[in-house]
């Protein structure tokens, strides 16, 4: 899923400023599963911006109201009947959430409430982590299931390298080292032989080098 | 008793808490009045910062929460996360400047349990002691919410 | 005159070839390069400029290069895969090359979060071992990444680095391995204190037929002080300093430690001198250039060969 962190709330009032009628939008998927943009977080936020709002003697309505996912179209279209009575829509979606409403809605200012993290796996209570990149052109067969561009400081095809120690990366001891956990479980499976072969320069325009990607699939098509 | 009534109280608390029982909230509710609002919850773990959040932006001027004693969780470890939300909205309040004690938990101890009469005396001796809340100004408190969703 | 590697002349002449390096300055003073370079004038067979180093922003290795190639000396072009991409690293490479520098050491680089500017972009595009494939690529076959064909090769002796103490440790050959299969032509390893340690690792390369395909040069760090001895064991990952050798710079007096460290480091060389397999030293007296004659005066690598054609 995309993970996601509310932003200050000074930074996130310091956007609002020139708004009187808010509607505070969370969304119930992704951003909800890491406690940053669904239903509770939406009320939390817009209850936040009211008290100060009240102790500032500022005259403005800020309301709340979460969708299941501000991703999808089918979904942010519901907003149609009540986006008329606002002026601006603080956005709890991920970054894809943001510009989907804002795609549809073209006269309303739409500004992001979170700051966007990654890709990543809840693997504990309140603990979630980065894995993957998303660079269209999955190599996990070859790395045990471990991701190298994620989860490897340097992003090595072929490490490790130099810093590793004792499993954790040389840029900060509270991060496991990737290609310890790469070799760990390739050894597990009697792969090792694997990383034997060079692996080759990655084809980046899988990622962002060939622009901004699209999926089309006709049979999903109406 | 008679308390002033230009500040109030949204206490929530744990039912383990001694003297927590239907009869003695109602003899307390006559007491206090408008001035503390009791709100029992099954587990403290179970109260979210929206809770305490709502109480402060509507109508209080504190939000307090009064867990079980350590170790003595029906479920396990809900006073231990309490804490931490509680902590977590702390941050919250702070962020748009109001004061960190507006909210509050107070774990109950094993050993010399007070009840919730004694505690509710002296949290709102010290709600008593601070500035009403920016929030709300400092008229009489008007009491058409009803943070009904703590319950 | 043929601009011609003098690290690579002495190592195919079966000599015993001595490295060190210089750190460009944080500023643009040609001098400050300069100066460096007259200590290690005569005093080693080639020099290696490193590449910003730590992630701190310094005068471009390459510049660095051109300069003391002027000054007549051997230049090892050190560069890091963090800051450029492919593009900017082949086009480094050719650039090199057309200005006469005949070395390249091609290495992943310290991470951009230790330097002076953590809020940089990590490039990261090709790791220091596809580095090396791509430099071998262009000198043998003439192609780049890719495939294209240049219309005139670069000629460079490439190298690349090795850690023989990092983890995980049965894996650090394979390593070596790869880069050594990936075109390395030699090998400057990381400061070695542990020798005993060291010997382990270079065996397997022995048994691998590793160090027959490539030159194995041993890198050695004077320790200037007790503390900077303590530093690098806790807080420098990836470095094996044994608590004898702590004990033994604290030992001696603090006016002593320096000419005790410079003691370790010859003991050390004197060692790798007698290892077979390794076939050179690298030596890094960070910040302390000054060190460097009198190291390689007590290790006997003095003078340095002659070489013919240069
Ligand atoms: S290899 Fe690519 S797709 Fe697979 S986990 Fe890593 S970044 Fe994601
Ligand atoms: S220590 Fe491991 S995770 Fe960190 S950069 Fe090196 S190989 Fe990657």
């Amino acid at each position: 899923m995309i993970t996601a962190q509310q932003k200050p709330i000074d930074e996130i009032r310091g956007m609002l400023v020139p708004y009187k009628r808010i509607l505070v939008l969370g969304c119930a998927s992704c951003v909800a599963e890491c406690a940053a943009g669904g239903q509770k977080e939406t009320a939390m936020l817009a209850s936040t911006l009211r008290m100060k709002a009240k102790m500032n003697n500022e005259d403005v309505i800020i309301q709340e109201h979460t969708l299941d996912r501000q991703c999808v179209k089918d979904f942010v279209v519901t907003l149609d009947d009540i986006i008329g009575s606002y002026d601006a829509v603080l956005s709890l979606g991920c970054g894809a959430g943001v510009q989907a409403v804002a795609e549809m809605f073209s006269e309303i200012p739409v500004i992001p409430g979170l700051n966007t993290e990654f890709i990543g796996e809840t693997r504990a209570q309140g603990l979630w982590v980065e894995n993957c990149l998303g660079c269209g052109d999955c190599m996990l067969y070859y790395f045990g299931g471990v991701c190298p561009l994620a989860r490897c400081s340097k992003q090595l095809f072929n490490g490790p390298c130099g810093g590793s120690v004792g499993g954790k990366c040389e840029i900060n001891p509270d991060v496991d080292c990737a290609w310890q956990k790469i070799i760990d479980r390739l050894s597990r499976f009697g792969a090792l032989d694997r990383l034997e072969t060079i692996y080759p320069p990655k084809n980046w325009s899988r990622k962002q080098g060939g622009g901004p990607r699209k999926i089309i699939r006709e049979d999903q098509q109406r | 008793m008679h308390y002033q009534h230009n500040r109030t109280l949204a206490l929530f608390y744990c039912q383990n808490v001694p003297g927590a029982g239907e009869r003695e909230r109602i003899g307390l509710e006559k007491e206090y009045g408008q001035c503390i609002r009791f709100y029992p919850i099954a587990c403290s773990g179970r109260l979210e910062p929206v809770h305490l959040l709502s109480a402060l932006e509507n109508f209080a001027d504190a939000a307090y929460l009064i867990t079980c004693p350590e170790g003595m969780c029906r479920y396990f470890e809900g006073n231990l996360r309490a804490i931490k939300r509680v902590m977590r909205t702390q941050d919250i309040i702070s962020g748009i400047g109001l004061e960190k004690e507006r909210v509050g938990i107070i774990t109950g101890s094993k050993e010399g349990p007070k009840t919730l009469a004694e505690l509710a005396k002296e949290i709102f001796d010290k709600v008593l002691q601070m500035e009403p809340s920016p929030v709300l100004g400092k008229g009489e408190r008007s009491y058409d919410y009803c943070a009904t969703e703590a319950h | 005159m043929k601009d011609v590697s003098r690290l690579k002349s002495v190592l195919e002449k079966g000599g015993f070839a001595v490295t060190s390096e210089c750190g460009p300055p944080k500023g643009a003073d040609p001098q400050a390069v300069l100066r460096k370079t007259e200590l290690l004038r005569g005093k080693v067979d080639s020099v290696n400029v490193t590449d910003n180093q730590t992630a701190i922003v310094r005068m471009s290795s390459l510049a660095a290069c051109c300069l003391i190639k002027k000054a007549g000396l051997d230049p090892v072009l050190q560069m890091v895969v963090r800051d450029r991409n492919r593009i900017a690293l082949q086009s480094d490479i050719l650039g090199a090359s057309a200005i006469g520098i005949r070395n390249v050491l091609c290495l992943s680089g310290d991470h951009q979060s230790f330097g002076n500017q953590p809020d940089a972009v990590g490039v990261f595009d090709l790791d220091s071992i596809q580095f090396v494939q791509a430099v071998r690529n262009m000198r043998d076959q003439g192609i780049i990444v890719g495939g294209e064909p240049l219309s005139h090769p670069p000629d460079m002796f490439t190298g690349a680095a090795a850690n023989p103490f990092a983890d995980p440790m049965d894996f650090r050959v394979v390593r070596l391995a790869k880069k050594i299969n990936a075109g390395a032509d030699f090998i400057q390893t990381q400061c070695i204190y542990n020798m005993e340690r060291f010997d382990r690792w270079l065996g397997i390369a022995r048994d691998r037929g590793l160090t027959e395909k490539a030159y194995i040069l041993g890198g050695v760090t004077p320790l200037k002080s007790a503390g900077m001895a303590r530093y690098m064991k806790t807080r420098v990952s990836g470095m094996d300093v044994p608590d004898q050798l702590i004990r033994r710079m604290e030992g001696v007096s603090k006016d002593k430690q320096r000419e005790e460290g410079i003691s370790i480091c010859v003991e050390t060389i004197e060692r790798l001198k007698q290892t077979p397999g390794i076939r050179g030293v690298h030596i890094m007296a960070i910040e302390w250039e000054e060190a460097v004659g009198e190291i390689a005066e007590r290790a006997g690598l003095l003078p340095r060969p002659v070489i013919d054609d240069q």
